[in-house]
């Protein structure tokens, strides 16, 4: 194994291949306060790219109501258990990877999931498991509160699918980061399906490869942003491209929220993947499970994200989220007004960070009519 | 590696299958092809039976990851027929647990005859050849059987109990069969669409391969490659058939290498049970 460097856990680390960037990383934020699991994206996505054979049970994107929810079944839990209990020490992880724990003959920890496994898509929907008036059933770790987590491939910078492929059918773009199943080299072996953490790689039995998300990369290649990102009702999601570590920008707005504000957190990073999908925190969540979910960020993310009204350029951002089909590379504020612009400085959105009020009197004085207010 | 000892290796062994066992087997050190008029492709056609039987002991493949680290199929029994431009080989291995649908976490039933491109004493690496030493691998699958047994190609015919409420290929407007069907149905299936011949349904179980070392199995030359396999209570019988080696004369020798998969243990790609290099005979005039 090789020695690459990653950022998320503080120090190097293994990995099967040597590190190797691409010229920017595709990559994304989700603000989770603002998800309301109407699952639009995951039917956004579904219509465009799996509604074929094969495909019925595949989930490029899914929303999971955390803290029980899962698809497929436990995938996070059983990898966590797996690991047995890791440490961090400050912002360093002081933990083993999955490529460290490797078992003996294997390339990562992993695990392969059932059939069954995939046979209840939106298990622990809404479940909080608390009980306000009559008190609770039971008694839970994680008692009322829930929150709704969208997933779809991180694009990893050391994606496990990629070191598990024993035919190297999978590769991560040079240009974009994007990590992509060759469908004409890959043979189905589901080594990727077993060694993803994320379980974000599906096996399809009609034609007998494996498949997964692919950030509608011709729609990216186009500066449009991704179909789960662009039918968003909650507008919670932004694309866009991340710099390498050490050459943020922060003008752009993933560099901003990621490497600049450190707001939006990376998904279960102590599995050593580097994932490229970033997570604002949910804030009515406890500390201790966002630090499992996002790492030792999670405390300071919730506390920034709490002191946004107070922080111009973030609020400011925040509301950029789902404000323009494009891929936003720039962003830029003026008083109230902030802007979002393409690569070249053109601009592409502008959005008042207040909607203008206006106070209609229950009265109308000028006609002498009572008005009706309709919810 | 170099070749066995040829001499002893020529000599057939008759053997007892075991005590109380009426059938007498005639097993040799190598496997030698018998010269028939008609090239068997049945697993149950007579012709096998004058073939003698080399009973091949399988190893795990753990020389590169992910490995296989407990070993599952003990032995391969071999025979081998040639009527002169073809050579068939029957590959018998007990595994009484059929697995031959595909699925998430389901693996397919399978088995491999390897054989090096050229006949040089300075053999390829006997796991999937290296280098400038290429091999040729004839690769058969039990869920590629069941499609050309009859097995159609929906998701209810691999999950009987299935509903799909729609596929956009099946669209009113879309006449039922038509090109335009068949066109939209493969934006749906990106390997279809790309033509990786591992998808798709199959007019023939097996497919041939080239490789020059692990992780570089590809679609090779047209090898003819023909099959056939069975699954019975104790395990499976199967017929591979390809184009004589190139350079192989009657009594003369190559090699050759013999895998195994069962998809009921997960074996999969580079999990699987193999052999060593082994002589093949081809007798006759």
């Amino acid at each position: 194994m090789a020695r690459v460097f990653n950022w998320q856990l503080g120090r190097e680390m293994s990995y099967w291949y040597p590190e190797s960037r691409p010229k920017r990383q595709f990559a994304a934020v989700f603000d989770t306060n603002k998800c309301i699991a109407c699952q639009t994206c995951t039917l956004a996505c579904k219509t465009t790219w799996t509604s074929g054979k094969g495909q019925e049970y595949m989930l490029w994107n899914n929303v999971e109501t955390k803290p029980y929810g899962s698809y497929p079944l436990a995938y996070d839990l059983k990898l966590l258990d797996m690991l047995n209990g890791q440490q961090w020490n400050g912002s360093k992880y002081d933990g083993q990877t999955i490529f460290e724990s490797a078992p003996a003959g294997e390339r990562v920890l992993g695990w392969r999931p059932e059939q069954q496994d995939y046979a209840y898509p939106n298990v622990g929907e809404d479940d909080c498991a608390g009980q306000v008036d009559t008190g609770a059933f039971m008694s839970l770790p994680h008692m009322n509160w829930f929150f709704y987590l969208a997933r779809i491939c991180n694009h990893c910078t050391y994606p496990a699918c990629l070191a598990s492929c024993s035919r190297g059918s999978i590769y991560k773009r040079p240009e974009d980061g994007i990590v992509l199943v060759d469908q004409n080299r890959c043979r189905g072996y589901q080594e990727c399906v077993r060694g993803c953490p994320y379980k974000k790689v599906f096996f399809n039995p009609m034609t007998g490869t494996s498949e997964k998300c692919i950030a509608c990369f011709p729609k990216m290649e186009q500066g449009i942003q991704p179909q789960c990102f662009v039918n968003c009702i909650g507008k919670i999601r932004l694309s866009g491209y991340l710099s390498r570590p050490g050459e943020a920008r922060a003008d752009n707005p993933l560099d901003y929220l990621v490497h600049i504000k450190k707001i939006a957190l990376p998904l279960f990073p102590q599995f050593g993947l580097e994932p490229n999908v970033y997570y604002i925190p949910p804030i009515h969540a406890p500390v201790s499970f966002n630090r499992q979910l996002f790492g030792p960020g999670a405390g300071a993310a919730m506390k920034a994200y709490r002191n946004a009204p107070n922080d111009m350029d973030l609020a400011g951002l925040l509301c950029l989220f789902g404000s323009t089909e494009m891929v936003v590379s720039r962003f830029q504020r003026a008083g109230e007004t902030i802007t979002g612009s393409d690569e070249k400085g053109a601009a592409l959105v502008r959005v008042p960070m207040r909607e203008p009020v206006h106070v209609r009197p229950a009265i109308d004085a000028k006609n002498q009519l009572v008005r009706i207010n309709c919810p | 590696m170099k070749y066995m000892n040829w001499k002893s290796a020529a000599l057939p062994a008759v053997l007892l299958l075991s005590a109380g066992c009426s059938r007498q087997v005639e097993r040799t050190q190598e496997v030698v092809a018998i010269a028939a008029a008609q090239l068997p492709s049945d697993p149950a056609d007579g012709a096998w039976a004058g073939a003698p039987e080399h009973a091949a002991k399988m190893i795990p493949q753990d020389l590169v990851e992910p490995r296989l680290l407990t070993p599952t199929t003990a032995e391969v029994r071999v025979r081998a027929v040639t009527n002169g431009s073809e050579i068939a080989f029957r590959l018998e291995w007990d595994d009484p647990d059929l697995s031959d649908t595909p699925g998430p976490s389901k693996m397919s039933d399978a088995c491999a005859v390897q054989i090096p491109e050229k006949i040089e004493k300075d053999l390829p690496d006997p796991q999937m050849g290296k280098v400038g030493k290429l091999v040729q691998v004839t690769y058969w699958r039990a869920d590629w059987q069941a499609s050309v047994n009859g097995r159609g190609d929906t998701i209810r015919d691999l999950y009987p109990n299935a509903t799909v409420d729609h596929y956009p290929f099946e669209a009113k407007l879309l006449e039922k069969g038509s090109e335009a069907e068949k066109e939209m149905a493969k934006r749906y299936a990106p390997a279809r669409a790309l033509g990786n011949i591992r998808s798709g349904p199959r007019s023939v179980p097996v497919e041939d391969l080239i490789a020059t070392g692990p992780g570089t199995l590809s679609p090779g030359p047209s090898l003819g490659a023909k099959g056939k396999g069975v699954h019975a209570k104790q395990g499976w019988s199967v017929v591979i058939s390809r184009k004589m080696p190139e350079g192989l004369g009657p009594n003369q020798r190559t090699t050759a290498a013999f895998a195994v998969w069962q998809g009921g243990q997960r074996e999969s790609g580079s999990r699987k049970m193999r052999t060593g290099w082994i002589p093949l005979l081809r007798k006759g005039q």
